[in-house]
């Protein structure tokens, strides 16, 4: 158990630490610094200007160094007038600065937000609590209702409850966020069709989520995922329905709710943990259009926001996170996996 | 806000001849207003001169306290001499004030200045400061900080200060910054700047969004992080890209409450909804916000029927679908006169702004700015225009035109780029997100620039086609129009302006500069509490006018 956590933490690491680099060679090739420094001092400026306030702004050195600056290896830049410290990566709060100090990732320090003017671990701190929230209502209405609707079209297949239910499933589930999103507020929030039932923004949601504001985004995210994770959910019950113990219960004289409840439930849901597991990097994705389409200003849509304005550190924040929830949430699944089902082993 | 007696001797001459001019029919009411006020006519004395009752404002019934949402782009706060965004000064207007402001009616109103005065030719003003103003840590404000701030406005070393441009007649060429006594502190009180040149335009700038006055112990960088001004708001919140308020600031007096009542709001919450207009109408009909920045294109109707309260004013703000001679092949004047033939301004303003506006004719001054001369309308002929371009060598040259992805100003270079087509000509289309656009801006070869208006002719043309200032997308330079610019710009008589600003119009159809199709109306539309919050010609919001019921 131990060796299998260790090599999953090890997974972590390699691929967080591949991820980054990419990302950090990728924003940091010689038109992205450009950028950066027309959006700091200005779009007409000589390429001379440019290169002067690179070097002054410690984007001068090879890139290497640099991401060795950002992982916390190297020490951080600084930059000297006269003899004397004027910036620095590592700038202590009242503007004076170390100098060879480390202030990487290791060090816990995540850097600075170029477009949000504000420390990356406080944007990522203040953009992930607001997609906590949504998640946490995606999945208090995705998960019951998957199983729900999983269980009911799984207990006799072929049916016709099975059949109506299993071709909405697969509705939803093939129905895009970005397509479900804008029918949602064509049909429910704006005056075309005079619904009005629910807001076509949710702005408002991130200070006070009410049920108005926050249906339809939650509703965008989970209706997608709701479908697949049903379809999976009756599949695994349609297996366990033809197995020899429920024939067995039946020819006993079992009535059949008890047997859908006592029997057949807590064997199909095995499968459902994993899926509903490996839902979360998926979700990730949707969050991304859904919070731009809805503008509510969380983890999704800071990463536009990043990848929009080329702002360096704030994308290798994002990454990490992401990386992180990605693999966190599959190590989970598996040792999940291991406690409901007995015949796995780990390791 | 009478400061000046219209039967009062010393009168500006101008005025009266100003005056004169507009009973002859040769000036606008907005031209009148505009040029009289800047001379130092107060604005009742100039309604006055005109035989028209001053506007009374209805400023007894205004509701008091309550917040107001606004949609906006909330960006990164800068230097207020660096700012390059309407936005970024909405913002710091709350804490920080103008010496004058630009009204709606075309009028200018003293802020921190109590008035001003030019000599006969415009070559000198003298600028009274407003008694009994005080910064809101306590602090008087004198005449030494009315100073500072020109004198920091006229240093073009800084890169990227625009104001250094407008301040030009009190620049020195060789330093950059500004001259050896060209502003004068008379006493603690009064002012003078000493032009090298005429400049009417000077006072005008002063109302422009980076000149806002900053405290002494301002030096550069975010002005929120310590907001110490004479503006009656305080920063809040200062999120970029989410949100920023505005809140009251209960330890201050305002010295604007006496002259013009208010301010009514307890809070101002801008929030953003980035450039797409359809989440600022959801925005709209979920409650979120009570009036938007701006309102365009389809929208406008829409917002009307949904129920909400129309503003528009008329502007000289437009769309420069501009080339830059820097980049090949608009270098070749000939593709540039065959790219502009080709297209029809009429049909790009109906196409991509739904015909709210007027049609422009290719030379960036508008018919509401005083010194409009007319004259000939550009050609449209795509048959001359293909045979141009093949004549050049650019017959199977593939143009790319570059917008953001704002729904009017695509539109509007889709219809720009169908006519073209329909010439004969290869174009491409690229439409850049809003959060990229503005990066490169000045240097896209052929692309789409938004332009605000000024309320002079001549500052739009110094702003952006003198050679060389920092704002010349165009990368046009020609001595022969920097040299009728300095004139026009010494012109206090708007005829003889005129005259060389016909042949400015002219050089810069010739010499084939942009194609700049139409001068747009803007709106506003807001909820029916929201009062006082009508649009503005130059997007700037006057916070201590606006109020909401409850």
């Amino acid at each position: 158990m131990i060796r299998f956590l260790l090599s999953r933490l090890l997974t972590l690491l390699v691929t967080a630490f591949a991820l980054t680099f990419i990302v950090f060679f990728l924003t940091n090739l010689e038109p992205s610094l450009e950028k950066i420094a027309k959006s700091e001092i200005g779009t007409r400026v000589s390429d001379a200007e440019v290169e002067s306030w690179l070097d002054r702004n410690g984007y001068g050195e090879p890139m290497l160094v640099r991401y060795g600056e950002w992982l916390g290896v190297v020490p951080g830049w600084t930059h000297t007038v006269d003899g004397e410290v004027v910036a620095g990566r590592c700038e202590l709060p009242g503007g004076t600065v170390e100098t060879s100090a480390f202030c990487g990732i290791l060090q816990g320090d995540w850097g600075w937000s170029t477009v949000f003017r504000r420390d990356v671990a406080e944007i990522i701190g203040r953009s992930l609590a607001l997609t906590g929230k949504l998640m946490f209502w995606v999945m208090m209405v995705m998960v019951p209702g998957a199983l729900i609707l999983g269980v009911l079209a799984g207990m006799r297949e072929g049916s016709k409850l099975d059949r109506s239910l299993s071709t909405v499933s697969i509705l939803t589930t093939a129905t895009p966020e970005y397509v479900s999103g804008v029918v949602f507020i064509a049909v429910f929030a704006s005056t075309a069709v005079g619904l009005r039932w629910f807001n076509g923004s949710a702005t408002s949601a991130m200070e006070d989520a009410t049920f108005e504001n926050f249906t339809l985004p939650v509703l965008t995210i989970a209706l997608y995922g709701m479908g697949y994770i049903a379809r999976m959910t009756r599949a695994s019950m349609t297996e366990v329905m033809t197995a020899q113990y429920i024939r067995t219960a039946r020819l006993k004289g079992v009535s059949f709710p008890k047997i859908v409840l006592r029997h057949a439930l807590r064997n199909a849901l095995i499968a459902p943990f994993t899926v509903i597991m490996l839902q979360f990097p998926w979700l990730l994705n949707g969050v991304v259009i859904v919070e731009t389409l809805f503008n509510y200003k969380g983890f999704g849509w800071t990463l536009v926001q990043a990848a929009g304005n080329n702002d360096i550190e704030l994308l290798l924040g994002v990454s990490v996170v992401s990386v992180v929830v990605v693999l966190l949430t599959q190590l989970i699944s598996d040792i999940g996996y291991v406690y409901l089902n007995p015949r796995i082993r780990v390791s | 806000m009478t400061i000046h007696d219209p039967r009062r001797a010393g009168l500006h001459p101008a005025a009266e001849m100003y005056a004169a001019e507009h009973r002859a029919g040769r000036l606008s009411r907005r031209e009148f207003l505009t040029r009289a006020t800047a001379l130092g006519v107060g604005s009742s004395a100039a309604f006055g001169l005109i035989g028209l009752p001053a506007p009374a404002r209805a400023e007894n019934h205004m509701p008091m306290g309550g917040t107001l949402r606004m949609e906006m782009e909330t960006k990164a706060l800068k230097d207020p001499r660096l700012a390059d965004w309407s936005q970024i000064a909405n913002f710091y207007r709350g804490w920080l004030d103008y010496l004058v402001q630009y009204e709606a009616d075309g009028s200018i109103t003293p802020m921190l200045l109590e008035s001003w005065e030019a000599n006969e030719d415009a070559t000198q003003f003298t600028l009274k400061v407003r008694q009994g103003v005080t910064w809101n840590n306590g602090d008087p404000f004198t005449a030494a900080d009315v100073v500072r701030n020109i004198t920091r406005w006229c240093d073009g070393t800084v890169e990227g200060n625009s104001m250094a441009g407008r301040m030009s007649q009190l620049v020195d060429a060789e330093t950059n910054m500004a001259r050896e006594g060209a502003v004068e502190e008379l006493d603690e009180m009064t002012v003078r700047l000493n032009l090298a040149a005429p400049d009417i335009t000077v006072i005008v700038s002063m109302a422009d969004y980076p000149a806002a006055i900053v405290h002494s112990s301002y030096e550069s960088g975010d002005p929120s992080e310590n907001p110490i001004g004479t503006g009656p708001y305080l920063p809040e919140v200062n999120e970029v890209g989410v949100r920023q308020v505005l809140v009251r600031n209960p330890d201050h007096q305002w010295w604007g409450t006496e002259v013009f009542g208010g301010p009514y709001l307890d809070r101002i919450e801008y929030i953003d909804y980035g450039t797409d207009p359809a989440a600022k109408l959801a925005a709209a009909e979920s409650g979120e916000i009570d009036i938007t920045y701006q309102t365009t294109g389809d929208f406008i109707d829409i917002f009307d029927a949904i129920g909400w309260q129309k503003s528009e004013v008329v502007t000289a703000a437009t769309l420069a679908v501009r080339f830059n001679q820097d980049s090949a092949p608009y270098d070749n004047k000939d593709v540039r006169n065959a790219l502009q033939m080709a297209v029809d301004n009429a049909i790009v303003l109906e196409l991509g702004y739904n015909g709210r506006g007027t049609v422009a004719e290719n030379h960036h001054v508008c018919p509401i700015h005083p010194e409009y001369a007319q004259i000939d309308p550009p050609v449209h002929d795509p048959a001359a225009a293909k045979a141009l371009l093949d004549e050049a060598g650019f017959g199977n040259e593939t143009f790319q035109l570059i917008s953001i992805d704002d729904a009017w100003q695509a539109a509007s270079c889709d219809a720009v780029a169908a006519q073209l087509r329909d010439a004969g000509i290869q174009v491409e289309r690229q439409v850049l997100p809003g959060s990229t656009f503005w990066n490169d801006w000045l240097e896209y070869p052929f692309s789409a620039t938004e332009w605000n208006m000024r309320p002079l002719g001549v500052q739009i043309l110094g702003l952006a086609y003198k050679s060389g200032v920092p704002w010349n997308e165009t990368a046009y330079s020609s001595e022969e129009f920097d040299t009728l610019l300095a004139e026009a710009m010494s012109l206090a008589d708007v005829e003889a302006r005129r005259e060389v600003m016909a042949k400015m119009e002219k050089l810069l159809q010739d010499d084939g500069v942009l194609i700049q199709p139409y001068w747009r109306s803007l709106y506003r539309h807001y909820t029916d509490k929201v009062q006082g919050a009508e649009m503005h010609p130059t997007f700037e919001h006057h916070h201590y006018k606006w109020a909401i019921a409850s």
